[in-house]
């Protein structure tokens, strides 16, 4: 960040190495090189402002984001906006208004006096598509203050059950006067779609934790055995990882998980089930490169001397290659981050994944294919602005990590 | 005799493919290497067909299963005695390998795929012409990609480390501002490129076909969903009065959203990995000294960076097909197309048709191994450094 | 403008020249103030270390500094183009393609990167050819096939039609002289040429280059490390150290007279044949002995025959004395140092170490790991690949104590890190640091210190030297010689450079082919050489030539026998 201080100011500081440099380790030598990369670091900030709002979501949203928290009165809401100005003049606080229901469009006095013309306009006309039946308008007279650190409704936020703790609270970062506050609007259930898409962040980001470190597993397993071992389990090992690899991944997942739907699961189950299949099927690239990994690696003259002077082989993997290749497995996982949430997304999508009403942005995209939500909520897209946020986030800080990852390669002359 | 020969067709064809390179290969170490090559790809189907096969098995239901379930419908009262019988009947109580190996025979001798219950027809009659359209699809989806990848992937490799501005002490300043108003343009074309690549990325395919699809519907546009639009739809390609040009029209209408859609994400990696192949053969030695020898400007990119690095990126020509394959399904879904994607879909999350999805997902494994087998080829053939690679592996 | 002044303009006139490297440290200024002039015809030395900037003020001639490099705005370099003098700085486009390739043209320290992988010789030289002369492409190749055999690569014409990695290293670097002179330069600019190659390649090399500088009348601009090459080839001398220049004048004047306490530095570290050690009146007893010892290395793909790297080797290494094994690359030299640490496949034969307990390694045998490593030890050529970058300087020495449990806490490892330290000159602060702070010698430094750390009998050097600049390998080869004589170690020295191994070794092994050729103490190789093969490589060497010599390469037998 001060390279970027300097940067922006315009002078080339001259700087030479310090100790400080000589004595940096690999990791702090990738965050000396991650600073540098202003794209990175902005997206790196965005990331974790966002990965920040999923861990803590319930003290970011104001409503729960389950059918409890719903609001019946507000159903199929648009978006309520914040104000600071309005006509009757300014305020530090902001404030937003209080919405009432408008009255049905259609007069029912004049079916009731039998005329076939009126019910023909009605049921011709849109009015008794569901949208018409739910339009609010603002009262701009009646102001409503928005409150920060309030407490509202209650939620757990710590909580292991086989060791009995369950730390609850009640504080949320804002809430309103009067009634709720509906950033990106309400579903159809009166949900609260920016409190829903909130937790819907941190599902989804375990999902992928999840699948990525079964993911690294097994290929770990399938490098690390065929990068050492070589030979005929190297052979054997790298057929059967070509095979994999020249089949289309999601067709697979669609089968597992039309497989995973026969059987009755939880929905955590459900969850880490996915998770387990996707992160379980996907070891083919980064197998096949750990192990080049591990060859080169292992053919490194610093190996060689190791082995020389008498290291065990236990000794060699866990001090030399391992520690080798760590950064880069870090690098290769936040990657495929991206990837691996689009995996899941792409099978919620077609309702094979999670589905309703668990959270996961997978559950809330799926949602853009209804013509309904196109044509009358259109807020309901909000997470899919999110998503791609998120998604964006993860690759620029993917690509920045990745340049910032290999600090010896300019040890070549 | 003549219905032996047609029952076997496909193993002669194999059989005898294997045994002209071998027999050139004895002579020739091009062809010995393509007979290796030829011999690793059949292996990798057999074990492709195997691991198809045996996913197959995690989807519910069997064959006589929906056979019963049909004649259900027909009014017919099923036991469980009944259902056992059909079972034996199909030589479904077999082994798990047998069965795989009965496929295989089928498939290798006549290149039958197998026969879909729940379609009551044979996989290659359901597949059709679908599948052809499907590797349309992904054909166009793919060259989308290189048109847009390759040109731009260069012109990315080459603005990198470029400053903004020309700021060379020993220009002159009518020079100065030349190049730097190419090197803005350069530099600004890039920059946009890499993030509408990158949101190439982050966006999945089936919500950008929603995006698309949602701006007509705003619009008041009807939606360019399917192939063609319901008045072209029922008529044929050539009527009374000749060629149907307003059918090849309305086609071209709806046929680029689907080659636009699964193009995209492709063109975002493939920029990458051009940019990233281009970069790395300019910072070589024979580069400099091409230079140093008065070569330069596009002459200097054409013939030695750019020359050099269309091998790597051709050999990845399968798998980028594989990864837009990937892809087509959901986008099938979101556009209304009946391709084999779409089959795909259909046979998997809803009517658990089998064999229709193991045979869909052999003939995409079958496509990437063969383009993986043909761009090995004809890079030993085109390629010196491969041909190289090739004749000291031989090693006589 | 009278003849005479025609003569004496300088084709090339560097005036104040200064580069800097914008780095994001800072800017970093490589060269400083740098004048230099050349004279039709003459060949200049240009002689410096690593990062001297010797490499860069050639390229700023050409106009081809990277991206992050600038020239000063003082910087002048003037080519004179006949009759008038042209400003390389202002040139662009056509006129700069002029300069670069056809009155300039380089060839540089590795033909095999310098030729386009997948374009053929031919057609590269063609190109040139045609974009300078404007000729037609049959003339072009005529041309290009003459020059083939004026450099002489037998069968020009199947060559001119094949790729780079079809041809041998000394062919490859042929190939690229004649690329070079194929525009017919007036200034050729060689940047380290017989640096990668084996001696008799490179003295054959140099021979070809004086003799068409003969037949060509252009002048030279020789990039050097090497004193001892550039004292056959130039006629005047230009010395840089970081980035300036410390000595200028003629080739006899700066060798004989130096000025600068640098160039006599660099001097020091030429071997000097005539002040050979004698040798000692009677020869130790072996440490090792090496019996009927076969290295095969098995096929590596299908199809591959095995590779036999040393048939059947007798050899014994007298204890406390520095052995040098020479031999050109591929001669199995490396082979058979592994071998002596269990570290290459045995098909036959054994080693046999005399100890209190002694060792023997050879075919059949399970190698005693842990006691071989407390007795003999490696250095490795490569300083910057034989330390891991993962660990700091104290746990690389550290980690055969480690290994092999010779300690029993952290303090005892300390104080014998400490100690070992402090024999290679490693100050005892940078033991915290990582690899990548410290510069090739200083890493050679830390690897010796992790071979000695557990106190062998025994050190096999491979190339130990090799990757460093002069000066500094005159450092290492001091502390190797000061490690025999105070801790009377053992020390194979295998090594490609025979100038190096005349200044430290006792003993001289030569092998060729993987056999070894001639053995003998250093005296009896280097002034009475009994086999041709030895002949050839000690006639190769290039040493410096004897004040007022004639420009030669060759100083007695010719070396062609490759």
């Amino acid at each position: 960040m001060n390279a970027l201080i300097a940067r922006w100011r315009g002078q080339p500081k001259a700087r030479t190495p310090d100790e400080s440099y000589y004595t940096a380790g690999q990791f702090a030598l990738i965050r000396a090189r991650f600073m540098r990369n202003t794209t990175g670091v902005i997206a790196g900030g965005i990331l974790s402002v966002l990965l920040l709002m999923g861990l803590f979501a319930p003290f970011f949203s104001p409503n729960a984001p389950g059918i409890e928290g719903a609001n019946p009165d507000y159903r199929r809401g648009a978006p309520q906006s914040i104000h600071f100005c309005d006509a009757n003049g300014c305020s530090w606080r902001p404030f937003t208004y209080t919405y009432t229901r408008e009255a049905p469009a259609f007069d029912l006095s004049a079916l009731a006096g039998g005329d076939l013309s009126a019910l023909d306009a009605i049921t011709s006309g849109d009015s008794l598509n569901a949208s018409s039946q739910n339009r609010f308008v603002e009262q701009t007279d009646q102001r409503r203050y928005l409150h920060f650190f309030v407490s509202g409704w209650e939620y757990s936020l710590l909580k292991i059950e086989w060791l009995g703790i369950d730390i609850r609270s009640d504080l949320h970062l804002f809430g309103v006067d009067q009634g709720q506050i509906h950033l990106f609007g309400t579903d159809e259930d009166g949900k609260d779609v920016f409190s829903r898409t909130l937790h819907a962040i941190w599902v989804t980001i375990s999902i992928a934790l999840v699948a990525l470190a079964v993911k690294l597993f097994v290929s770990l397993l399938v490098g690390g055995v065929s990068g050492y071992c070589g030979g005929r389990v190297d052979a054997v090992l790298m057929a059967i990882t070509e095979a994999v690899r020249v089949i289309p991944p999601i067709p697979v997942y669609l089968a597992c998980a039309v497989a995973l739907s026969q059987i009755d699961l939880t929905p955590v189950q459900r969850y880490f089930a996915i998770a387990v299949v996707i992160g379980a099927l996907d070891f083919a690239a980064l197998g096949r490169r750990l192990r080049t990994h591990i060859l080169t690696e292992r053919n490194q003259d610093y190996v060689m001397a190791a082995k020389l002077s008498g290291a065990s082989s236990s000794r060699i993997i866990w001090r030399h290659l391992v520690p080798s290749f760590s950064s880069y497995i870090i690098v290769d996982t936040l990657i495929n981050f991206p990837y691996v949430i689009l995996a899941e997304t792409s099978l919620s999508f077609l309702g094979l994944g999670l589905t309703e009403p668990v959270n996961s942005l997978g559950v809330l995209l799926q949602k853009a294919q209804d013509p309904d939500i196109q044509q009358n909520m259109v807020w309901q897209f909000a997470p899919v602005g999110v998503f791609v946020l998120l998604i964006m986030a993860f690759v620029f800080v993917g690509d920045a990590l990745r340049d910032a990852a290999d600090p010896y390669s300019e040890r070549k002359r | 005799m003549q219905a032996f020969l047609t029952n076997t067709w496909l193993l002669w064809l194999l059989s005898g493919t294997a045994a002209l390179l071998w027999w050139r290969g004895r002579s020739s170490q091009l062809f010995y290497y393509i007979f290796n090559r030829y011999l690793l790809a059949l292996g990798t189907l057999l074990l492709v067909s195997g691991i198809v096969f045996s996913l197959m098995e995690v989807l519910p239901g069997d064959c006589a299963e929906k056979m019963i379930a049909y004649k259900n419908t027909q009014g017919e009262v099923i036991t469980q005695a009944q259902i056992d019988a059909e079972r034996a009947r199909m030589g479904l109580d077999q082994p798990l390998p047998v069965r795989w190996a009965s496929w295989v025979a089928d498939l290798t001798l006549k290149g039958d795929l197998g026969f879909s219950c729940a379609k009551r027809q044979s996989v290659n009659m359901a597949l059709g012409d679908r599948f052809w359209m499907s590797l349309g699809f992904c054909i166009a989806g793919l060259l989308f990609a290189y048109l847009i990848a390759v040109p731009f992937g260069i012109l990315s490799a080459w603005s990198l480390n470029k400053p903004w501005l020309d700021r060379k002490r020993h220009h002159t300043p009518l020079r100065r501002l030349r190049n730097s108003i190419g090197l803005v343009i350069a530099k600004l074309v890039d920059l946009q490129l890499r993030l509408i690549s990158y949101l190439g990325l982050a966006l999945p395919n089936f919500l950008l076909a929603l995006s698309i699809i949602l701006l007509y519907v705003f619009a008041g546009e009807p939606t360019p969903t399917g192939l063609f639009s319901d008045e072209w739809r029922g008529q044929p390609w050539f009527a009374e009065q000749g060629f149907q040009w307003g059918k090849l029209n309305d086609f071209m209408g709806h046929i680029w959203l689907p080659i636009l859609v699964i193009g995209w994400a492709a063109t975002a990696l493939q920029l990458q990995t051009v940019r990233a192949l281009v970069v790395d053969e300019s910072n070589k030695l024979y580069v400099e000294a091409a230079r140093a020898r008065g070569i330069d400007g596009f002459r200097l990119w054409s013939r030695y960076p750019v020359r050099h690095s269309i091998s790597p990126l051709f050999n990845s020509v399968g798998f980028d097909f594989q990864r837009i394959f990937n892809d087509l399904p959901i986008v099938a879904v979101v556009i209304g197309l009946t391709d084999a994607a779409a089959l795909l879909i259909e046979a998997l999350a809803m009517t658990n048709d089998q064999e229709l999805a193991a045979g869909i997902l052999f003939l995409v494994a079958l496509v990437v191994i063969g383009m993986n087998f043909i761009t090995d080829v004809i890079l030993a053939v085109l390629d010196p450094r491969v041909r190289n690679s090739v004749m000291q592996a031989g090693g006589h | 403008m009278s003849i005479n002044e025609r003569i004496s303009a300088p084709l090339l006139e560097i005036r104040d020249l200064g580069i800097d490297f914008h780095t994001p440290e800072g800017v970093h200024r490589a060269v400083s103030n740098l004048n230099l002039s050349l004279q039709p015809g003459e060949v200049m030395g240009l002689v410096g270390e690593s990062g001297s900037g010797k490499s860069i003020t050639a390229k700023s001639i050409m106009r081809m500094l990277p991206g992050n490099a600038e020239l000063t705005p003082e910087s002048r370099i003037r080519l004179h183009d006949g009759e008038r003098p042209v400003d390389v700085m202002g040139l662009h486009g056509r006129d700069l393609r002029l300069v670069r390739g056809g009155q300039v043209s380089m060839i540089f320290q590795e033909p095999m990167a310098s030729f386009a992988p997948a374009i053929r010789i031919g057609d590269q030289i063609v190109e040139t050819l045609q974009l300078h002369t404007g000729v037609d492409y049959a003339s072009a190749r005529r041309q290009g096939i003459e020059l083939f055999e004026r450099v002489g690569i037998r069968e020009p014409e199947r060559r001119f039609d094949q790729y780079v990695f079809e041809l041998s290293g000394g062919m490859r670097q042929r190939a690229m002289i004649a690329m070079a002179l194929s525009t017919r330069p007036r200034l050729l600019i060689a940047d380290e040429p017989t640096t990668a190659l084996d001696v008799t390649v490179q003295a054959q090399v140099l021979e070809l280059m004086l003799e068409l500088r003969e037949q060509f009348g252009m002048a030279m601009l020789f990039i050097t490390h090497d004193l001892g090459v550039i004292s056959r080839i130039a006629d005047n001398l230009t010395v840089m150290k970081r980035g300036e220049v410390v000595e200028a004048g003629s080739c006899d004047r700066v060798l004989f007279a130096p000025q600068h306490e640098y160039t006599r530095r660099l001097l020091d570290a030429l071997p000097h044949l005539e002040a050979l050690p004698p040798s000692p009146a009677h020869r130790p007893e072996p440490l090792v002995s090496i019996r009927d010892l076969s290295i095969t290395y098995p096929a590596s793909g299908a199809g591959q025959l095995p590779f036999k790297a040393v048939p059947q080797m007798n050899l014994e290494l007298p204890a406390g004395q520095i052995i040098g094994l020479v031999g050109e690359s591929g001669s199995g030299k490396t082979s058979l140092g592994k071998a002596l640490l269990g570290a290459a496949p045995v098909s036959a034969g054994e080693v046999h170490y005399h100890l209190e307990t002694p060792i023997r390694l050879g075919a059949g045998r399970k190698i005693k790991r842990k006691e071989l490593a407390r007795v003999a030890q490696l250095v490795f050529q490569d300083p910057y690949s034989s330390l891991n970058p993962r660990m700091t300087v104290r746990d690389i020495i550290a980690e055969p104590l480690q290994a092999l449990g010779l300690c029993r806490n952290r303090e005892e490892i300390d104080q014998r890190v400490i100690e070992v330290a402090k024999r290679c000159h490693i100050e005892v602060s940078h033991l915290r640091r990582f690899p990548h702070a410290f510069s090739g010698g200083q890493r050679q430094r830390i690897s010796i210190a992790r071979a000695l750390v557990v106190n062998p009998r025994f050190l096999v050097a491979d190339e130990a030297v090799a990757a460093l600049d002069v000066s500094i390998q005159a450092e290492i080869l001091g502390l190797l010689k000061s490690l025999r004589d105070e801790m009377g170690l053992t020390i194979l020295f295998i090594s490609h450079d025979l100038s190096v191994v005349a200044n430290l070794c006792d003993h001289v092994c030569v092998m060729q082919h993987g056999r070894l050729v001639e053995e003998g103490s250093v005296q009896q190789i280097f002034l009475q050489p009994q086999q041709p093969y030895t002949r050839a490589l000690i006639g190769a060497i290039p040493t410096l030539r004897r004040p007022g010599q004639m420009n030669s390469v060759v100083s007695n037998e010719a070396g062609a026998h490759a």
